[in-house]
């Protein structure tokens, strides 16, 4: 099967990679460049554990081609602090206990990160819609809207 | 969706499960439509059609489809663009994802049935690449924008070995997962008609939890005032999940056309949605349920949408 | 107590929200887990033959058309392992040898040089089997006619407090006969009679579990694993394969939720059996989210017939229970499920006479193991809603009953044993108070039905009488502490909790104290298992006690130095001090380098290392005839859970407006913490009585992906989840706390379904509460 040679920017740096057409994002992501914030809940569209920025948008790594990202920008919970600075979400996820196992998070932030981008003041109803894709077995999402809530007071 | 474990045709001793990947194949992104027809009608069944994947990669990875190569068409002019025009309506390119439709200030203003309707198809992140091309194409009797389809008279534009074809969305769909392509022929577009005046809209779909399932049943109900119609209203009315494709019900809607609309109309117009329902039993739900089901949120349906249809009157 | 002499003035963590010392690093992705280590180009990967028929002699394996597979390193089957495994009962083999017992169990494993290669030449094994007979149904497995699952039931070997009875298919019996049940009946005014019954839960823990063996040319062998019990692990593997626990190591990262299924040992032995075959390669293997569903551990199913009656004045008098577990192909660990569910059959309730048996029955279904409340929410789904039905009955206000006949302190409990003091009575008023119980409010929309119902919950440790914990405490130059545990970090907070305990014991801030993993069997200190709520009681006593021992070192040092009596210093805020001479000493450097004596005559001390263990040393046996004995378990958790919720009458669907959750925690070291792990609880267990179940075709598991399974998501949970803390200390808690993990989701499916209920009259006895079935129940009752 053909490899297909890709060029994309991940957190803010230029990657190219070689790909099998049957690679997923999320394999890139994970297997190939080491990148292992993101994780792996399912490989099928369904846990959100791998939601990834793509464009801008959060799409589900796991169900996109890795050859599709060629030319695109990606932002995975690595790329959430800027400059050593935390995400404003990171920090209030420590402060309100947005976290219990972890495994979830790193999806979780950034389908949170998404969605303050779009709307900055989420009403409660809005965060727990954008969220309905994040599976979490721990924390009975309490304390991780509370956290998006706190977020989105602070400036966001 | 992911299939529970089977026996293995080949080799029946091997319990067959989804794998950790996706199977190996060749990925073609295409640049011309004719390139499409030409590699469909040369690989047959290897050959399948790639949008926003989260079909078809779901059914490679649970090995039920294993195609050679998968075209990615979503580069192809015009399938991501979205055009409105007050006189001929809305145009969707066939690769439009949910999510752009959804935000889209036509769609906004003038169809917001078919956001309402996109927006209960799975999660956020889904949406960014889901389609409504691809839900249609993927011709599920549970396809959340199916119904919404119907009730705004949609048409499928096609683009195949003879050229271009305008199929209804109400003759799109064979059968659960079939829809009547020709080989060599795609989706390029979907063309949505202006709604008649006033007309007020409703999506309602019932899942076992309150979002991300596939529907139970899903009712998407359609009104406008007209003054031809005995009731001064027509209402349209269109069903997922309860039947092998998803279907519009016109037993029901002749009753509200014909009789001035009353609780009592509403009342009977339910149950004839209820007799067009065919559903079967499955983890979601039993035939019992849906058929009530289908009754009753036909009926919560039509109260919204003859509530709106008041206060816009 | 083994609270340590903390002085007044010092401000304590202890009680104190401080925050999770895991947070940092899992909110910037950097936090470990096993999937996420790398290995290099040496590493392998496996993949597993599953048996697709419930119940089946394996003829014959051809793995020929596999190891011809490019790519292909090894494969493994039964007959690379001899010996058999399991926690109370050693009835698996990690390969299955002649014979599967259930769709998924492992029969092959292909070691190749990816997934895709081990998964496609997996599908090249062939497997000759002889299909037999199913049992499918526990009360069809426990008939004596029934197809025998484990015909070598006999020669297993288990634990003394496990009674299983060879030639059937009932791998453990459990009994309890308390006073006079049968001359009781005549003495009730009131009684009721239900049969329950519960489905397979799967934990669902959002990481699927992985494991990556190797193991080197002389033997010894490493396992890098998502695991509640590494220590576990390393003990029956190193059993099963007949090596010394020495030539096995578990290391463990972080652990992606747990909930039980990763207790114990289930897919991780596979990985080694597979390792030892390619020696020097570390070999991976993790599941699908799909073999995640069935093929680790799941919750067993449970059939479970109750009569209950009391008398007029609404005293419980009598209470006859019967248990069917479905526990699955093997119930080495299950076994120990229907124990406690036995010990614990009459729930938080003093009733004289009582008569329960229960009974472990093997099936051809997916493995029962562990899982959060371990067996308790099984069994209070039944209890709480008979409940319910005798105080209906007897026409009596179902808070009043339940406090009427809830055990208190003194109480004398199921097994005969005396109830140590209990705050139960409180929770219940404080719960039923936080939802106006007795007070009718209106529903949202005409259509709906409005109600409240509640549920009470006790809960004991179950695990062997002996079970212990270790810890040490180790400072480095700048006085920053190192504790190091054995118990592992499964997003409860455990780390967080040892960290605010050896601070509070030893006097230093508490972010002076770090608590690290990776676990590792190497060179953590011993635990028996995450497991049973148990870390924060009994791995809490092990820090602590650690801690003590380090601070007695130092003390002794400033003694000497200062030439004091030990009893006038203390350690405060990282500071020795001394109350007599106030005088006063920092921490850092003499924690290592020791201080030096006057003169230059050399130097005292030297680095400071405490160690600590725990183990409780008074659970007594019960009678095997009876299940009486003078003290069963280490302690009980109680609590009470209330629940207002909204029905649609249109549709079933049911939308919880708020719950109210009281435990009884003896002491809250994190009250923040406690809270997240009841809003957790809440959630998973409204999951479980709303959607959840694992639905069977022949045996065939039906709905093993989110798609089809349904858990709980943000849209999904109850408007408002109101924690209450009640705090009776434990008498051997560090600072009276007790565990309060697993509690938190006992009760909430009892108190959903006696809401709805009271909601719109319909009596759900089978799990889940589907919105379908109270849907048709009410179209039924029309
Ligand atoms: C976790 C999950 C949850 C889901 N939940 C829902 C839900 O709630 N409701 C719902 O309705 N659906 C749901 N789906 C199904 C799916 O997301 C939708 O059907 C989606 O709209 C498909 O669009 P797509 O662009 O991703 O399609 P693709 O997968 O790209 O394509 C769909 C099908 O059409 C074919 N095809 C693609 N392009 C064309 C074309 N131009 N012409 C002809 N054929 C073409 C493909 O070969 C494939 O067979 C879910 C899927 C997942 C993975
Ligand atoms: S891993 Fe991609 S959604 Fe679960
Ligand atoms: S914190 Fe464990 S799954 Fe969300």
């Amino acid at each position: 099967m053909a490899a297909h040679q890709i060029t994309f920017t991940i957190n803010g740096g230029q990657e190219t990679a070689l790909v099998t057409s049957h690679t997923t994002l999320l394999s890139l992501i994970r297997e190939q460049l080491g990148l292992t914030g993101t994780k792996n809940g399912c490989a099928t569209g369904e846990c959100g554990a791998c939601t990834v920025l793509l464009n801008g948008e959060p799409v589900n790594a796991c169900m996109v081609l890795a050859v599709e990202v060629d030319g695109a920008e990606i932002v995975t919970v690595e790329g959430l602090a800027q400059d050593g600075q935390l995400d404003v979400l990171q920090q209030m996820f420590v402060e309100h206990t947005g976290t219990q196992c972890g495994f979830c998070t790193p999806g979780v932030l950034i389908m949170a990160r998404a969605l303050l981008d779009r709307n900055p003041n989420p009403s409660d109803d809005e965060i727990k819609d954008a969220l309905r894709g994040n599976l979490c077995r721990c924390t009975g999402y309490v304390r991780i809207i509370e956290a998006v809530k706190a977020a989105a007071k602070a400036g966001g | 969706m992911p299939m529970p474990a089977a026996l293995d045709r080949e080799n029946p001793s091997v319990l067959v499960m989804p794998g950790p990947g996706l199977p190996a194949f060749d990925y073609v992104r295409a640049s011309k439509p004719d390139e499409v027809c030409d590699l469909l009608l040369q690989h047959g069944d290897n050959a399948r059609l790639l949008m926003g994947g989260t079909d078809i990669l779901v059914l490679m990875r649970d090995g039920v489809l294993a195609p050679k190569i998968l075209i990615d068409v979503k580069h192809l002019p015009g399938m991501t663009t979205i055009s409105f025009d007050p006189a001929g309506g809305l145009r969707l390119g066939a690769a439009v994802s949910m999510n752009t439709m959804t935000a889209h200030p036509a769609v906004k203003q003038h169809y917001p049935l078919l956001a309402e309707a996109a927006q209960a198809v799975a999660s956020y992140q889904l949406r960014t690449r889901a389609t409504m091309g691809g839900n249609l194409c993927n011709a599920s009797p549970a396809a959340d924008t199916a119904p919404a389809a119907l009730v705004l008279n949609a048409r499928c534009v096609t683009w195949g070995p003879d050229g271009e074809r305008i199929i209804p969305v109400g003759a799109f769909f064979r059968g659960p997962k079939q829809n009547v392509l020709m080989p060599g022929e795609f989706l390029a577009f979907i063309d949505v008609p202006i709604p008649p005046p006033g007309w007020v809209g409703r999506y309602i779909k019932l899942g076992r939890n309150a979002g991300g399932d596939l529907a139970i049943v899903g009712v998407a109900v359609l009104g406008y005032p007209d003054a031809n119609a005995a009731s001064g209203c027509r209402f349209r009315i269109a069903l997922a999940s309860v039947a092998p494709t998803p279907i519009r019900v016109p037993e029901a809607e002749a009753i509200l056309a014909n009789m001035p609309i009353t609780g009592e109309t509403l009342e009977r117009a339910a149950p004839a949605a209820q007799a067009a329902a065919r559903p079967i039993d499955d983890l979601r739900g039993s035939a019992r349920y849906r058929k009530a089901m289908t009754r009753n949120l036909t009926r919560r349906a039509l109260d919204d949408v003859w509530a709106g249809l008041r206060k816009e009157g | 107590m083994s609270t340590p002499p903390t002085s007044q003035q010092a401000p304590s963590p202890i009680g104190e929200n401080v925050r999770r010392v895991d947070a940092l690093e899992k909110t910037t992705g950097e936090a470990l887990f096993a999937d996420d280590l790398q290995f290099g180009p040496n590493l392998l990967y496996g993949r597993i033959v599953r048996c697709p028929h419930p119940h089946a002699r394996i003829l014959n394996v051809d793995a020929s058309r596999a190891l011809a597979l490019p790519g292909v390193k090894a494969v493994v089957t039964g007959q690379d392992t001899p010996g058999t495994i399991g926690l109370y009962l050693q009835d698996r083999h990690i390969f299955c040898r002649d014979r599967a017992r259930y769709v998924g169990d492992p029969v092959a494993g292909v070691i190749a040089t990816s997934e895709a290669i081990a998964e496609q030449a997996c599908r090249l094994v062939e497997v000759e089997y002889e299909v037999l007979d199913p049992v499918l149904d526990p009360l069809q497995g426990a008939q004596p006619d029934a197809p025998l699952l484990h015909p070598d039931l006999e020669d297993y070997e288990v634990a003394n407090f496990i009674f299983p009875k060879p030639g059937t298919n009932i791998s453990n019996h459990f009994r309890v006969r308390k006073g006079d049940v049968e001359a009781a009946w005549a003495q009730c005014d009131a009684v009721v009679e239900r049969e329950f019954r519960v489905p397979h839960v799967q934990h669902v823990p959002i990481e699927p579990h992985i494991a990556i063996a190797q193991a080197d040319r002389h033997g010894q062998i490493t396992l890098w694993t998502s695991s509640q019990s590494p220590f576990a692990q390393r003990s029956l593997i190193a059993d099963a394969l007949g090596i010394s626990q020495s030539s096995i190591r578990v290391i463990s990262p972080y652990v992606g939720g747990g909930f039980g299924s990763k207790a114990g040992v289930s897919m991780e032995a596979l990985a080694v059996i597979m390792a030892q075959k390619v020696p020097g390669h570390p070999v991976k293997l993790r599941l699908t989210r799909e073999e995640e569903f069935f093929t680790t551990f799941v919750r067993q199913g449970l059939i479970a017939k109750t009569r209950i009656g009391a008398t007029k004045d609404g005293k419980l008098q009598a209470m006859k229970t019967e248990y069917y577990w479905d526990a699955g192909a093997y119930t080495e660990y299950g076994v120990n499920v229907t124990r406690a569910t036995g010990y614990s059959s009459t729930g938080p309730y003093e009733i004289p006479h009582v008569h329960a048996d229960s009974y472990c029955v093997y099936t051809n279904h997916p493995v029962g193991g562990p899982m959060r409340g371990f067996g308790m929410p099984e069994i209070h789904w039944g209890i709480e809603q008979i409940m319910d039905l005798l105080a209906e009955e007897l026409g009596m206000d179902k808070v009043e009953f339940r406090l009427k006949n809830c055990v208190r302190g003194g109480s004398i409990i199921v097994t005969g044993s005396e109830m140590h003091p209990v705050g139960l009575p409180e929770c219940i008023q404080k719960a039923a108070d936080a939802v106006n119980w007795g007070t009718d409010e209106p529903a949202s929309a005409p259509h709906k039905r409005r109600g409240k119902g509640l549920a009470i919950m006790w809960k004991a440790p179950a695990m062997p009488p002996n079970a212990g914990s270790s810890a040490s405490v180790r400072f480095n130059e700048d006085a920053t502490v190192t504790v190091s545990v054995g118990g592992q970090e499964i997003g409860q907070g455990a780390f967080t909790v040892a960290a605010q305990m050896a601070a509070a014991a030893l006097g230093v801030p508490v972010d002076w104290v770090r608590v690290h993993g990776p676990l590792d069997t190497r060179y953590s200190p011993y635990e028996w298992q995450t497991v049973a709520s148990r870390l924060t009681w009994s791995m809490g006593n092990a820090v602590v006690a650690a801690a003590n021992n380090a601070r007695r070192q130092i003390l002794e040092l400033a003694a000497e130095h200062w030439d004091e009596a030990i009893e006038n210093l203390d350690i405060q805020d990282g500071m020795v001090i001394s109350y007599k001479s106030e005088q006063s000493l920092p921490l850092q450097n003499m924690v290592v380098y020791g201080l030096p004596k006057p003169d230059d005559q050399g130097w005292r001390g030297g680095p400071v290392i405490g160690h600590g263990s725990f183990m409780p040393t008074y659970v007594t046996g019960l009678d095997p005839e009876t299940g009486q004995g003078p003290r069963s378990v280490v302690h009980y958790t109680t609590g009470c859970q209330a629940v207002d919720l909204e029905v649609d009458t249109l549709t079933g669907q049911i939308t919880i407006l708020r719950v109210a959750a009281a435990y009884d925690v003896g002491k809250a070291i994190n009250p923040d913490q406690v809270r997240a792990q009841i809003e957790g609880g809440v959630v998973q267990g409204a999951s479980t009585a709303f959607f959840e179940g694992l639905a069977f075709k022949d045996g065939v598991p039906q709905n093993t992906s989110f798609v089809d399974y349904r858990i709980a998501t943000s849209v999904d949970i109850p408007y408002e989840i109101i924690s209450i803390i009640v705090e009776v200390p434990q008498d051997d808690g560090p600072w009276g706390a007790r565990g309060v993990g697993e509690h938190s989701m006992v009760p909430t499916a009892p108190a959903i379904a006696n809401a709805v209920a009271a909601a719109v009259g319909v009596r759900i006895l089978d799990m889940p509460i589907t919105a379908e079935k109270v849907y048709l129940a009410l179209e039924e009752g029309e």
